[in-house]
């Protein structure tokens, strides 16, 4: 990252009223990262600590209460296509076929068919769509569907792609395949990638940094630089000394900020389920 | 359980219940009178598709019967889905219209016939009318609920894929609804078919809700029941070809 970094979050606050209850939430409080223009960062942390909030403000579904988001050096607009986003469930539009989905942004924006006819088969065989195209969401199975959102995600070409736990629905081999076929596609497309996950070994198989948060409010409390070369392959990855000592000591930061006291909330409810999703049996 | 096998089960079961009242109407088990058998209405049917009721031929009485329904539910769709959607899409809209809707919709339609006559006289526009309140009621309440149970992250996939303003409502919002608009038509269809009878109570002389009311007072309970028969299987076709466009229209329902 020599050049000033595509993603700029900078002392980003992002506060949630909720009126009923009488109370304010402090989901991030300030948060700073830069993501470099064709990096794979993985935002990790514990349940609730505001992960997806980040993406969230980077799609242009929220805005920060305080504090700086850029992309490209503009601050972010509405929601567009130039930013792809792939939701942990599939929200494919099951009334279009899997080519019409692929295609969505594309048709809408009222670009021609010969230019997005060849992209869309692109994907499709980059997916392992092929033979799917006319298919019915309903049809697919999990993993699939998921391919499907990637690929409509991918069609407009994003400055960026923000995943929020896109994977977690699925089963661990299906989930396996999936974080193989991300990998192997973005070797061809060098896109840059924000991807939120909960999950130590998919965020060291993926990405080329991981940024740790504190539980809520949440901030970045690390940084870590994932040394291995790309191509990766999952099996000689997790056999290296290093992943493992990796994964350790993250896993510890994890807990550290889990048990942290948490003074998020002006008001009353705990967020206690954060240890209970990095159980000490690990 | 299969839908074939559903199908044969229901069919056994209303030969069953016809054949015990053929029984018990033969062995005057039950009066006559008061409940004629089955084959009894079947010689009616052939006798009023014959010679008519009191004028007017029994297909010309179901033909304007279907007309009054099928018009007043078109108008009461052309209505009721526009208006549901923007009170579920403008929350301000929808807390001005929904105290009268709520008012009126559970009042019992009767009710209104003196009100209409006197305001719309005795013609065919009080008996449309009547049935497309009922039926346009429902289908605003159905409608404006069911926008609001579309998923956030669904509309913000839309939004996210450029979708915005009328586009997000015309290409994710409105096909988003479809499956569930086609369940408040069916309900509200039904409820529309229901106030037939009061409708046509309305200085009627033909239709057959008229025809119900008509033989009633004439002791005529074959044609009473002829007429039931003929307006319960009409709604009940009348559902079917709408559960039908419902496949053919938003055929991915119950399944995603």
């Amino acid at each position: 990252m020599t050049t000033s970094p595509l993603i700029v979050l900078e002392n980003v606050e992002k506060r949630f009223e909720d009126r009923r209850a009488r109370r304010e939430t402090i989901a991030l409080d300030g948060l700073s990262l830069g993501v470099g223009e064709g990096e794979f960062v993985c935002l990790l942390g514990p349940s609730g600590c505001g992960k997806s909030t980040v993406l969230d403000l980077l799609a242009g579904f929220e805005h920060p209460t305080r504090g700086r988001v850029t992309i490209d050096g503009k601050p972010v607009g509405r929601p567009s296509p130039d930013r792809g986003i792939v939701f942990q469930e599939a929200t494919l539009f099951p009334w279009l076929s899997v080519i019409d989905n692929i295609t969505f942004a594309s048709r809408l924006a009222g670009r021609p068919a010969s230019e997005y006819r060849p992209r869309a088969q692109e994907l499709i065989e980059m997916m392992g769509l092929r033979g799917f195209e006319h298919y019915a969401v309903y049809e697919l199975s999990g993993g699939m569907r998921q391919r499907a959102a990637i690929a409509r995600a991918w069609i407009s070409q994003p400055l960026l792609l923000l995943m929020d736990e896109p994977f977690g629905a699925l089963d661990a081999q299906t989930r396996l395949a999936m974080q193989e076929l991300l990998l192997a596609a973005r070797e061809q497309r060098r896109s840059t990638v924000l991807f939120v996950t909960h999950d130590i070994e998919e965020a060291l198989f993926l990405s080329d940094r991981i940024a740790v948060m504190s539980g809520r409010p949440g901030r970045i409390v690390e940084e870590i630089i994932v040394p291995y070369p790309r191509p990766r392959a999952y099996q000689e990855i997790v056999a290296m000394p290093s992943f493992g000592e990796l994964k350790r000591s993250i896993l510890a930061t994890l807990r550290e900020q889990a048990a942290r006291p948490q003074h998020a909330t002006t008001g009353s409810l705990p967020h206690g389920d954060d240890l209970r999703s990095y159980p000490r049996s690990h | 359980m299969n839908a074939s096998r559903r199908f044969l089960i229901g069919l056994a079961a209303v030969a069953g219940v016809t054949l015990a009242w053929e029984i018990a109407g033969r062995t005057h088990l039950v009066e006559p009178l008061l409940l004629p058998p089955p084959s009894e209405i079947v010689t009616t049917a052939i006798d009023l598709a014959r010679d008519g009721y009191r004028g007017t031929a029994l297909w010309q009485h179901l033909a304007l019967s279907l007309a009054r329904a099928l018009g007043a539910f078109a108008a009461a769709t052309l209505v009721g889905v526009p208006l549901g959607l923007a009170m579920g899409a403008a929350p301000g809209f929808g807390a001005v219209l929904d105290p009268f809707v709520q008012f009126l919709r559970p009042l019992p339609k009767l009710a209104l016939i003196p009100l209409v006559i006197l305001w719309f006289g005795i013609g065919e526009t009080s008996k449309v009318l009547l049935i497309f309140i009922s039926a346009a009621l429902s289908i605003i309440v159905g409608t404006a609920a069911a926008v609001s149970t579309v998923q956030r992250q669904r509309i913000r996939a839309g939004r996210a894929l450029g979708a915005h303003g009328l586009a997000l409502f015309r290409y994710v919002i409105l096909p988003h609804i479809l499956p569930e608009l086609f369940v408040t038509l069916r309900l509200s269809f039904g409820i529309g078919w229901t106030t037939l009878i009061a409708a046509e109570m309305i200085a009627s002389d033909a239709g057959i809700g008229w025809m119900v009311v008509n033989a009633g007072s004439y002791l005529r309970t074959d044609v009473v029941m002829l007429g039931i028969v003929i307006l319960g299987g009409t709604g009940y076709a009348l559902d079917l070809a709408l559960v039908g466009l419902q496949r053919w229209a938003a055929p991915w329902s119950g399944r995603a």
